[in-house]
C-alpha cells in the first residue's frame, strides 16, 4: 500500500463539528481510511504474495474490523471466502479493475470525495472511476431500477450521523482482498458520525440472509486528508487489468500472425 | 402473398427486427363494397421525408408534390406516419406488403449492393444463402426490410409491376378475407391457381394462418394500418356499423388534417388497424414536438441559485436532442439560420440509421424515451469561426497528420494484436473531453450535483465523473497529466466556466494534443435548458482556437443514470480479440497448405 504521511490532528472532543448551510454537519472534503480492512476485514496475520516481486506484494498483518471478531459466515459460504481467497490473484475483481462495491469502495487505499449538497450527496472515489449518487430527498427509499455494482443509495441525518441504505447490488463485488463476499441480496446500512473538523467514524451493518446467519457491522475511523490542495486523482486502471483478462487472446510472438508483410 | 411450400405462414421469430421503421403504412383501399378502386396504404416512420427518400430510391415509388409525407406506388399510396415505432410488422395482422418488379434478380443485386448500413436495405436470406428462388407455379421471390421494420416482399409477376399486394397473418385466414370482402369490397380472384385472394384494383390482399395463432395488433407496429377509401364516409359508416363493424375512432377531420376529408378507424379482424378515409384525403400534419422552453415567456429567466448563493446548475440533464447535429457546418446550409422541424427530425433519423442498424429500434423509441424531445434546429455545433468549420490546421499538425494517415491506414487494415491497438473508447477506459460530453444515440444521460466550492459532472457513458473546484487553487504539477486533465472551474456571473489543462495525450478530439486547453461554459437558458460552449485551443494542432455549443435539456422526472460499467461487460473486447485470433490461425493454417501444396 502507498506510504500515507498523514498530519492527522488529534481529535479534540471540543471542536465544534463543522456545519453544512442546514445546520447538518458538513462532511465535504476528501476522506480515507489507514488501515488494512482492504486486505482482510478480519484479523489477519502477516503474509506473502508472488515470490518474484520480494515484499512488494505482502499482505500486512492487522487488527479485524469486523464487531464482535468474525464475519458470520454460513458453512458454505465461509468455504467459499477460502476458496475465493485461494484465488484472489485472478479473481479479485479489484484485480480486474472491475467497480468495488460498498462498503469496499472506502477502505480502499485510495482518498474519495465527498460532495455533500442540497438534493444529494455525492462520492467519487479513487478507485476506478467509481461513484456513488445517495438520494437525500426521497421520502422512501426506491427500489433500485436495475442491480448495479455500487447499489443504489438513499441518505437521511439522524441527529449528526448521515445513515445511507443502500442495496440493488450485482452480488459480484467482494469485500477486499481476502476473498470476503456477499450476494445480491446484500444491504448495507451505513453511518457516517463525524467525531471532530477531520475524522469521523464509519460503520457498515451488512445483512445477507443468503450468506451470512445474521447481519453483522464494521467499524472504522475516516481521516480527512489534510494536505494544501488534495485531489482525488484520476485512477483509471483498466489498462493495467487487460493482461489479466485478455492476455490469453493477445498475438504472442510464437503465434502464427495473419498480418499483412 | 406469399403462401410457399415450405413457409406456409410467416415466421416472425426467424428474423432479427429492423431497427424501427417509422412508418405506419397506409394502405388506403377503396372501401365501397364491390368497387374496387384505388388503393392507400399508410405506413408509419419515425422520419416522413427520410421513408419518402427510402422508397423512392429503393422501390421506385414516386414523390407527391402536393404531400411530403406519402408517396405514390402506383397501385397504392402508401402514407408515413411521424412516431416511435413499438416494433416490426411481422408478428402483426399485417406481415408484409409486396412490390413487384419486371427484372427481381436485376433488382436483388441492386439492394444488395446498398447493404445496410446507414437508411439502408436489409435483405433477408434463404438458407442456401442465396437471395432469391423460384416459387413453383408463380414467380422469382425474395425479402427485405426497410430500415424501420416493414417487411417487404419483392416478387418478379409481371401482370402487377409497382405496389403487388399486402399479406395479413390471420387466426382464420379465411374468415378475414370474407370480413374484408364484405366490408370494402374486393374481387374475389386466384393468383395463378396457387393462391386465393382478393383484388383492390392491381393491389392484391392475402391473408395467411399466424403461427401461433394469434397476430399481434398492428397500432404503433411499422404498418400501423391499411386505409379503404369510401365516397362519403358518414354515410358508409352508417352501413358499417349496421354490419357489425365496431369504429375505434369516429369519422372525423382529424386535427391537423390537411384536407376537408374525414377519416375514421374501424376494428377489423386480429385487432388490425383499419382507416376508413374520403376521396381527397391528403394526411394529416406530423407533431414533431415542440421545444420545452419554446414558448416565450414575458420574464426574463433567474437563474435558480444553491442554498449557498452560487448559480444552480444541478439536475438530471439529457442530451437527446442534441443528437444529431454535425460537429461543422455543412456547405449546402452555408447560409441556413436554423432546420425546419422536419429537417431536424429527418436529420436525427438519419443519426441514427447510421448507428443502430444492430440496436432494436423499439428499444430506443421507447425504453429510453428518445423520440420524447424534439430534436435540435441547430445547424451545426461550431459557431466560431462564422463558417462554422474547423479551423486550418498548423503546419506541425499537417506533417503529422502525413505521417499519421499512413499509420492510420495500417491500424485500419491491422488485425488487433491486443487490446492496445483498439481505442480507449473500446477498451472503456474513456471518452476524453470534450469527446463525452458529445450526445450519442443512447445513454446521454449528465448529471450535475454541486457542494460549496465544487461542481461534480458525471456523465452516463461510460461512467466517468469530473470534480471541478470553483474556487481558484494550484494546478496540479508538471508531472501529473491525467486523461481528463485538471480542471479549474470558475463562476462568470450564471455561467460555469471550466478550463481544463494538464492533458495525458493518450486520447484525443479531433486531433488535438496533450497541449489542448479545453474552456467549457456552461449556462442555464431556461428551466429545461442548459447550454454547453465548449472551446478548443491547441496552437500546436489548429491556427486559431474554435468553438462550438449545444443544449442539454432537463429530464429530471424520466431520467436516471445508470451504471454504465463498460469496462466490467466488455464482452466486446474479449469478441474482437478471439475473432482476431481465429483468422490468425485461419490464415497461418492456409499458408502452411499452400506451402505444403508449393512444395509438392
Amino acid at each position: 500500500m502507498p506510504a500515507l504521511v498523514l498530519p492527522v490532528q488529534a481529535q479534540d472532543a471540543g471542536d465544534p463539528v463543522p456545519r453544512h448551510y442546514d445546520g447538518n454537519p458538513d462532511i465535504n472534503g476528501v476522506w480515507q481510511a489507514i488501515n488494512t480492512a482492504h486486505w482482510n476485514l478480519e484479523d489477519h496475520n502477516a503474509a506473502g504474495g508472488p515470490a518474484e516481486y520480494g515484499t512488494l506484494t505482502t499482505m500486512p498483518p492487522g487488527q479485524g474490523v469486523v464487531v464482535g471478531g468474525e464475519i458470520p459466515y454460513q458453512g458454505w459460504a465461509r468455504e467459499q471466502q477460502q476458496e475465493n481467497f485461494e484465488n484472489r490473484w485472478r479473481e479479485d475483481p479489484e484485480a480486474k479493475c472491475y467497480l468495488p462495491g460498498v462498503p469496499r469502495a472506502t477502505y480502499m487505499p485510495f482518498p474519495f470525495q465527498i460532495l455533500q449538497g442540497n438534493t444529494h450527496i455525492m462520492i467519487v472515489y479513487g478507485f476506478a472511476e467509481a461513484n456513488r449518487t445517495v438520494h437525500m430527498d426521497k421520502e422512501n427509499p426506491e427500489p433500485a431500477p436495475i442491480d448495479s455494482w455500487m447499489g443504489r443509495s438513499h441518505g437521511r441525518w439522524e441527529g449528526d450521523t448521515l445513515v445511507v441504505e443502500a442495496a440493488g447490488f450485482t452480488g459480484q463485488a467482494w469485500f477486499d482482498r481476502a476473498g470476503n463476499f456477499a450476494s445480491d441480496t446484500l444491504r448495507v446500512t451505513e453511518r457516517y458520525t463525524p467525531t471532530g473538523p477531520n475524522t469521523m467514524t464509519y460503520e457498515a451493518t451488512l445483512e445477507d440472509p443468503n450468506v451470512f446467519t445474521r447481519p453483522w457491522t464494521i467499524r472504522m475511523p475516516l481521516y480527512r486528508r489534510l494536505e494544501d490542495n488534495v485531489r482525488v486523482l484520476e485512477y483509471k486502471c483498466v489498462e493495467f487489468s487487460e493482461e489479466l483478462l485478455y492476455g490469453h487472446l493477445r498475438r504472442r510472438e510464437d503465434t502464427p500472425t495473419g498480418d499483412d508483410p | 402473398m406469399a403462401t410457399y411450400a415450405d413457409a406456409k405462414t410467416p415466421r416472425p421469430a426467424t428474423i432479427p427486427s429492423a431497427s424501427a421503421v417509422a412508418a405506419a403504412l397506409l394502405l388506403g383501399l377503396t372501401a365501397v363494397p364491390a368497387a374496387a378502386g384505388d388503393v392507400t396504404v399508410q405506413l408509419t416512420t419515425s422520419a416522413r421525408s427520410e421513408a419518402v427518400k427510402w422508397y423512392a430510391r429503393h422501390l421506385d415509388c414516386e414523390p407527391i408534390e402536393t404531400r411530403a409525407e406519402a408517396i405514390d406506388c402506383g397501385n397504392a399510396v402508401i402514407e408515413f406516419n411521424q412516431g416511435p415505432i413499438m416494433g416490426a410488422s411481422q408478428g402483426t395482422g399485417i406481415d408484409h406488403i409486396g412490390f413487384s418488379f419486371a427484372d427481381l434478380e436485376e433488382k436483388m443485386a441492386e439492394l444488395e449492393a446498398v447493404g445496410v448500413r446507414g437508411s439502408g436495405v436489409r435483405l433477408q436470406r434463404y438458407d442456401d444463402g442465396s437471395t432469391l428462388r423460384e416459387e413453383p407455379g408463380l414467380f422469382k421471390v425474395g425479402r427485405i426490410f426497410d430500415p424501420w421494420g416493414t417487411r417487404i416482399e419483392v416478387v418478379e409477376d409481371l401482370d402487377t409491376l409497382g405496389f403487388h399486394h399486402v399479406h395479413l397473418s390471420a387466426s382464420d385466414p379465411e374468415r378475414t378475407l370474407g370480413w374484408y370482402r364484405e366490408t370494402f369490397g374486393g374481387v374475389p380472384e386466384s393468383l395463378r391457381g396457387v393462391q386465393d385472394g382478393l383484388r383492390f384494383g392491381e393491389v392484391w390482399l392475402f391473408a395467411s394462418e399466424h403461427p401461433e395463432g394469434r397476430p399481434a395488433p398492428s397500432a404503433g407496429r411499422a404498418i400501423d394500418h391499411l386505409a379503404f377509401e369510401v365516397a362519403d364516409l358518414d354515410t358508409a359508416a352508417v352501413g358499417l356499423r349496421d354490419r357489425g363493424v365496431r369504429f375505434t375512432m369516429d369519422p372525423e377531420r382529424p386535427a391537423g388534417g390537411r384536407s376537408e376529408a374525414k377519416r375514421g378507424f374501424v376494428s377489423a379482424p386480429d385487432n388490425v388497424r383499419v382507416a376508413v378515409i374520403e376521396p381527397g384525403w391528403q394526411g394529416v400534419d406530423a407533431d414533431f414536438g415542440s421545444d420545452a422552453d419554446e414558448v416565450a415567456s414575458a420574464e426574463p429567466y433567474v437563474v435558480p441559485r444553491t442554498p449557498w448563493g452560487t448559480p444552480d446548475l444541478q439536475g438530471m440533464w439529457s442530451g437527446n436532442k442534441a443528437h444529431g447535429i454535425p460537429l461543422e457546418r455543412p456547405e449546402e446550409l452555408a447560409d441556413v439560420e436554423e432546420l425546419t422541424a422536419e429537417e431536424a427530425a429527418a436529420r436525427r433519423e438519419r443519426g441514427t440509421l447510421g448507428s443502430i442498424w444492430g440496436y432494436e429500434r423499439e428499444w430506443r423509441d421507447t425504453t429510453l424515451g428518445y423520440v420524447k424531445s424534439a430534436p435540435s434546429r441547430q445547424v451545426a455545433m461550431i459557431i466560431d469561426p462564422p463558417d462554422g468549420r474547423i479551423p486550418p490546421l498548423t503546419e506541425e499538425a499537417l506533417e503529422r497528420q502525413r505521417n499519421a494517415r499512413q499509420s492510420f491506414g495500417d491500424y485500419v487494415r491491422r488485425r488487433p494484436a491486443g487490446p492496445e491497438d483498439l481505442s480507449a473508447y473500446v477498451r472503456c477506459i474513456t471518452r476524453g473531453v470534450p469527446g463525452m460530453m458529445m450526445p450519442s444515440i443512447y445513454n446521454n444521460g449528465l448529471q450535475i450535483s454541486q457542494s460549496p466550492g465544487f461542481v461534480a459532472i458525471q456523465k452516463e457513458m461510460i461512467h466517468e465523473t469530473r470534480v471541478v473546484p470553483t474556487d481558484e487553487r494550484e494546478p496540479l504539477g508538471p508531472g501529473i497529466r491525467q486523461w481528463l486533465g485538471d480542471p479549474q472551474g470558475r463562476w462568470d456571473g450564471d455561467t460555469l466556466v471550466v478550463e481544463t489543462t494538464g492533458f495525458n495525450g493518450r486520447t484525443n478530439y479531433r486531433g488535438s494534443s496533450e497541449n489542448m486547453k479545453l474552456t467549457e461554459r456552461y449556462t442555464r437558458l431556461g428551466p429545461n435548458r442548459l447550454e454547453y460552449q465548449f472551446t478548443v485551443e491547441d496552437p500546436t494542432v489548429w491556427t486559431r482556437p474554435w468553438t462550438g455549443r449545444f443544449e442539454f435539456e432537463l429530464d429530471n422526472e424520466q431520467y436516471e443514470l445508470v451504471e454504465y460499467a463498460c469496462h466490467e461487460g466488455n464482452y466486446g473486447m474479449t469478441n474482437i480479440l478471439s475473432g482476431a485470433r481465429a483468422r490468425d490461425r485461419e490464415e497461418a493454417a492456409a499458408a502452411a497448405a499452400e506451402t505444403g501444396s508449393g512444395a509438392q
